[in-house]
């Protein structure tokens, strides 16, 4: 027999023969649980239970297709009664007793038709509009979770913080309330994630020196992970006893034990702005998910000891004995869930799916905001401002300062604007990039983060999530690498799996590419920048000069703020410092500060340098400056050239690039990333599909890893291979 | 054979016009229901008498204290009239005063402090700052809203002060000051009929019933109210489960927010058709008018395919979905 069946005729056996078992003497009135929600309680668990069963008989009918169900954790309800509706909630896909009982608690809300939608993939599925059967609710506060294991719990701790550091900012457009709890829950297997183990210890780094950190995790320990048992006694041994960080165990069979440690982490959370970790232990009955057999890698003795701890079983029994109800009331309710569920789900599955790939892809660019913009702020506070660069301002400056003083008028402009990172703060990042900005906006908005980027991404995401506009920055591109998922698994799929409902906008500044002659070595002057191509939504910008990187940069933040657009914005490290362009002393890479509001580049605008039609050249960053090096010494040798500065490398304004090279017979892709997967695969694609006509080359980095000091450029694209490269082009 | 589901409407004040005299008599006549409720009643007139007026008289028949309890005793009897061995009742909701007659239908009141209440609040309702209600049609000849007229609508109310009173379907009704509501309707975009004001009524579901509610609370004693055999679903639609229900919170609902907070009657339907699946929905009576509006909100979910008032009426030409009790043709369907 079915798993799931054999669990649902235990529990109707057990209560018609009076065999239920409650799971402590602890009553309702210890608790301070009135009669009525603990039966609203019950009636979340029952619900959710039937939904699992039901989700199984629609995977078997080729109607529902994800399985993983909730059953045995059913527990988790109990949060949804001692936190607020408000407050918001990060959820274990095993969690939708707690989000059908948040549900319970909010007229209007239909949970069950809107589960059914989810498992049905129902382009009306309220939250995901067909795209993923995940937990989640606008109206409940519950961003959806896809499935990477702990990937949310870095942007739960991030939203815990930005609920102080709005308050801190006196910030009046925060989505959270000053007073709000954050609950992220998991299990017991993803707990030895790294990505939890790194955001739990920076939850309690921030909270170790008092910064506010309202949290409660909940690690719903059913102890196992898929096959894999997890040690026993290893959660509590693992996380009692952290700095910083408050631990409470229950019984998650038990709703009293439960809810009791419920409010007392709630209240901890709330009351101090202290982490908790909220350690349940609960039972998975049968199995992962619907196509997984215990059997296989459990004995029969285990399963059944599990399966003695059903929750349901524990609060039938519960109720029964405070005399809320009686076991046929139990079971009339029990049944009147199925029979409403059954009714339900053929209609449910007569709903529409998406149509097509057009459907699928509509939330993957979030919706723009309107009437948001900005206005530039006015001039007596950028004097006020400035007063101490005054005269710097009048000179040409190189582009890290253009940058530092680009930032200070954007958190001038966006009051919710804040800027995170490594270093950022009194130092002002390592390449100064963020200089005077700490002085100049306080602590609250110019915030050093510990040393892990996924705690500065996760940061990012849950900023965003309270409504502010984060600037993020990761001080260097290979650092990026081992945070990457926050960027492509989470903030990049918020729009697309919430049907444009939750957004996460942001502008992810980092320094990086090669050719840089100090601070060598490969994980300085990471050459690669194939991790942000192939991510749907996300803009992925890279000026190439001062002037130009104000410019972008203002766009940027422009496209986040309006569009809610995740934008990553890559700073060639060898050109924040560069002035000189030819010759020492030209001074042609620095320029003067352009204030708001002047000298624009839109989202998509290229930059073509020269009128020459022998040959364009198409490149970006690094490469467009030693491209204009090279076009200077062509112009000597009678070969006339075009520069194009693709400034927008995703998505590729592939019009824009096909109009600046039409006029050339002739095409260059100089890229400074590897041959394999960098830009210039895309472009040379581009120009073989629609010009092919044309005389198409590429000069790109080789397929390495740089190496140090004079040979860190030997794998790279040079000035004279560009000029060599060219005149064999030209003239064969 | 199983017994179809039916989701229970109780219609609120304006569906006891002129066709609707002698409903009582016609459908309920002989009654022991109504002896009781004319006992009630005592001195402020016998409800079979007001039911058995010779012709209807606006000013008496359209006045809260007659048309409430009229109302509410042809609506309960409907429902008392259901034959419940085909039928099973899966969730029971109204509208605007029908909530109180719902509460009677779904058990959490008796049958007497139903009518009770309903008689009450008749009378009580009549107690409240200067105002009224209007209905804006809002929905086309087809049943859909034009989303940019419902801003524009909204929009104007929030510029002159207007209310929102009740989310009728396809139709607005709206509530505030005399004053406000001439502005209004002298700055309403074109809508697909005139505002329609109505008679009797005061301002409903907003805060300038609060002497209503005031009185309310002291004369309606929350012993009254009891736990729902049959799941209620309120003005927000929230479902009101039987073991879940705290009888104080119930009452404090009815004549607390019920009162002083726009009714949505289209949540209420929303969630009764989406939660409880129901294999029709039957409207008891007197009238029908209410019918238009449910079938605004099947029209704007699509149930059952149902997407436009062309494919509505082709379903309910086949086998009705929706009941109206208030039509002998399909009121025969329902009935014992």
């Amino acid at each position: 027999m079915d798993a799931a069946e054999q669990v649902h005729l235990k529990f109707l056996d057990a209560l018609e023969k009076g065999a239920l078992r409650r799971r402590s003497n602890l009553g309702l009135k210890d608790v301070g649980l009135v009669p009525e929600r603990a039966a609203a309680l019950l009636h979340s668990q029952m619900l959710s239970r039937q939904l699992d069963r039901l989700s199984r008989k629609l995977q078997a009918r080729g109607e529902g297709f994800y399985t993983i169900g909730s059953s045995g954790h059913e527990g988790n309800a109990v949060l949804a009664e001692a936190l607020r509706t408000d407050d918001i909630a990060f959820l274990h896909y095993r969690d939708a007793a707690f989000q059908i009982h948040r549900a319970h608690r909010v007229p209007g809300e239909t949970p069950a038709w809107d589960m059914l939608l989810s498992f049905a993939a129902s382009a009306e599925d309220p939250i995901s509009g067909g795209r993923h059967k995940v937990l989640g609710s606008k109206r409940l506060m519950i961003p959806p979770q896809t499935s990477t294991i702990a990937s949310h719990v870095p942007k739960a701790v991030g939203t815990a913080f930005a609920i102080g550091i709005a308050r801190r900012m006196g910030f009046d457009e925060a989505v959270l309330a000053k007073d709000g709890v954050v609950l992220c829950s998991f299990g017991d297997a993803s707990a030895n994630h790294s990505t939890a183990v790194g955001a739990i210890n920076t939850a309690c780094w921030a909270a170790f020196q008092r910064t506010p950190m309202p949290i409660v995790f909940l690690c719903e320990d059913n102890g196992i992970g898929i096959s894999t048992r997890t040690p026993p006694g290893w959660i509590e041994a693992n996380w009692q006893g952290r700095a910083g960080l408050e631990y409470i165990a229950c019984d998650g069979s038990d709703l009293v034990d439960s809810y009791r440690a419920a409010s007392e982490a709630v209240e901890i959370a709330r009351r101090h702005r202290k982490p908790v970790f909220l350690h349940m232990k609960t039972v998975r009955l049968y199995g992962h998910a619907g196509n997984d057999i215990q059997l296989a890698y459990l004995a029969k003795a285990q399963i059944e000891a599990d399966e003695a701890r059903d929750p349901l079983l524990a609060s039938a029994a519960l109720l029964i004995e405070e005399g809320v109800m009686t076991a046929v009331d139990v079971r009339a309710a029990y049944d009147g869930i199925e029979a409403d569920l059954l009714r339900q789900v053929e209609l449910a599955i007569k709903r529409p799916k998406l149509p097509d790939a057009a459907a699928v892809m509509a939330s993957i660019v979030p919706p723009r905001r309107e009437g948001v913009a900005r206005p530039l702020a006015d001039a007596a506070a950028r004097a006020a401002l400035f007063a101490d660069d005054a005269d710097a301002m009048k000179k040409p400056q190189h582009m890290a300062k253009l940058l530092s003083w680009a930032l200070a008028d954007l958190l001038l402009q966006y009051p919710g604007a804040i800027v995170c990172g490594e270093d950022v703060g009194p130092k002002g990042g390592v390449y100064a990039a963020t200089q005077k900005l700490h002085a100049r906006f306080g602590s609250a908005r110019v915030i050093n983060t510990l040393l892990d980027e996924q705690a500065i991404l996760g940061l990012a995401i849950g900023a965003a999530h309270n409504g502010l506009l984060p600037i993020p920055e990761i001080q260097f591109l290979a650092y990026v690498h081992n945070a990457e998922d926050q960027i492509r698994g989470e903030a990049a799929t918020l729009s697309f799996f919430s049907n444009g409902q939750f957004t996460n906008p942001m502008v992810v500044r980092i320094a990086g590419l090669p050719y840089q002659k100090g601070f060598g070595g490969h994980f300085h002057n990471d050459n690669s920048l194939a991790v942000f191509r192939d991510i749907p939504g996300v803009v992925l910008a890279v000026p190439s000069n001062g002037r130009d990187a104000v410019a972008m940069l203002r766009e940027c933040v422009r496209l986040a703020h309006e569009e809610q657009r995740v934008v990553v914005f890559v700073e060639p490290i060898a050109l924040y410092m560069t002035r000189d362009l030819h010759e020492p002393g030209d001074g042609l890479w620095a320029s003067v500060y352009q204030a708001p509001g002047q000298g624009a580049i839109a989202f998509g605008e290229v930059g073509v340098s020269g009128e020459g039609t022998d040959l364009a050249i198409v490149t970006y960053g690094n490469g467009f400056y030693l491209s204009l090096q090279a076009q200077k010494l062509l112009a000597e040798s009678g070969v006339g050239v075009r520069v194009i500065d693709l400034r927008w490398l995703g998505p590729m304004n592939d019009d824009a690039v096909m109009a600046a090279v039409a006029p050339c017979a002739r095409v260059l892709v100089v890229d400074e990333c590897r041959v394999t997967g960098g830009p210039n695969e895309g472009l040379v694609a581009l120009l073989a599909e629609r010009a092919p006509d044309k005389a198409i080359a590429r000069m790109a980095a080789t397929d390495s890893f740089i190496p140090l000091a004079r040979a860190a450029t030997h794998t790279l694209p040079s000035r004279d291979g560009i000029v060599a490269k060219v005149l064999e082009m030209v003239r064969g | 054979m199983a017994r179809e589901r039916i989701l229970v409407v109780c219609p609120g004040r304006g569906t006891y016009n002129a066709p609707e005299l002698g409903y009582l008599a016609r459908h309920h006549g002989g009654s022991e229901w109504l002896a009781r409720f004319d006992a009630l009643r005592g001195a402020k007139g016998a409800l079979t008498a007001l039911d058995g007026a010779a012709a209807f008289d606006p000013k008496v028949h359209l006045r809260g204290d007659v048309a409430a309890p009229l109302i509410h005793a042809s609506a309960f009897l409907d429902f008392l009239s259901l034959d419940r061995e085909r039928f099973e009742v899966v969730a029971v909701t109204g509208n605007s005063m029908g909530w109180y007659t719902a509460l009677a239908c779904a058990g959490a009141v008796s049958g007497e402090h139903g009518f009770a209440i309903a008689d009450a609040m008749g009378v009580n309702s009549q107690g409240h700052e200067p105002g009224g209600q209007a209905v804006l049609v809002l929905a086309g000849e087809d049943w859909t809203v034009d989303p940019a007229l419902d801003r524009a609508v909204r929009a104007a109310m929030a510029w002159h002060g207007v209310l929102p009173s009740i989310e009728l379907g396809g139709m607005l009704v709206v509530a505030g000051a005399e004053a406000a509501m001439d502005a209004l309707e002298r700055d309403l975009p074109a809508l697909p009929r005139a505002p329609l004001r109505l008679a009797g009524h005061g301002p409903f579901h907003t805060l300038l019933m609060q002497a209503s509610s005031d009185a309310a609370r002291a004369q309606l004693p929350a012993e009254w109210f009891g736990r729902p055999e049959i799941p209620l679903i309120d003005g927000r639609g929230k479902v009101w489960r039987r073991f879940e229900t705290d009888p104080v919170a119930l009452w404090d609902y009815t004549f607390g927010h019920q009162i002083l907070a726009p009714y949505d009657f289209s949540a209420a339907i929303r969630v009764g058709v989406r939660e409880f699946a129901p294999d029709r929905v039957v409207l008891t009576g007197p009238g029908e008018t209410l019918g238009g509006a449910i079938a605004q909100v099947l029209v704007a979910l699509k149930w059952l395919d149902i997407s436009s008032r062309q494919r509505f009426t082709a379903r309910q030409g086949e086998d009705p979905f929706l009941i109206g009790m208030g039509r002998p043709v399909q009121r025969k369907i329902v009935i014992r």
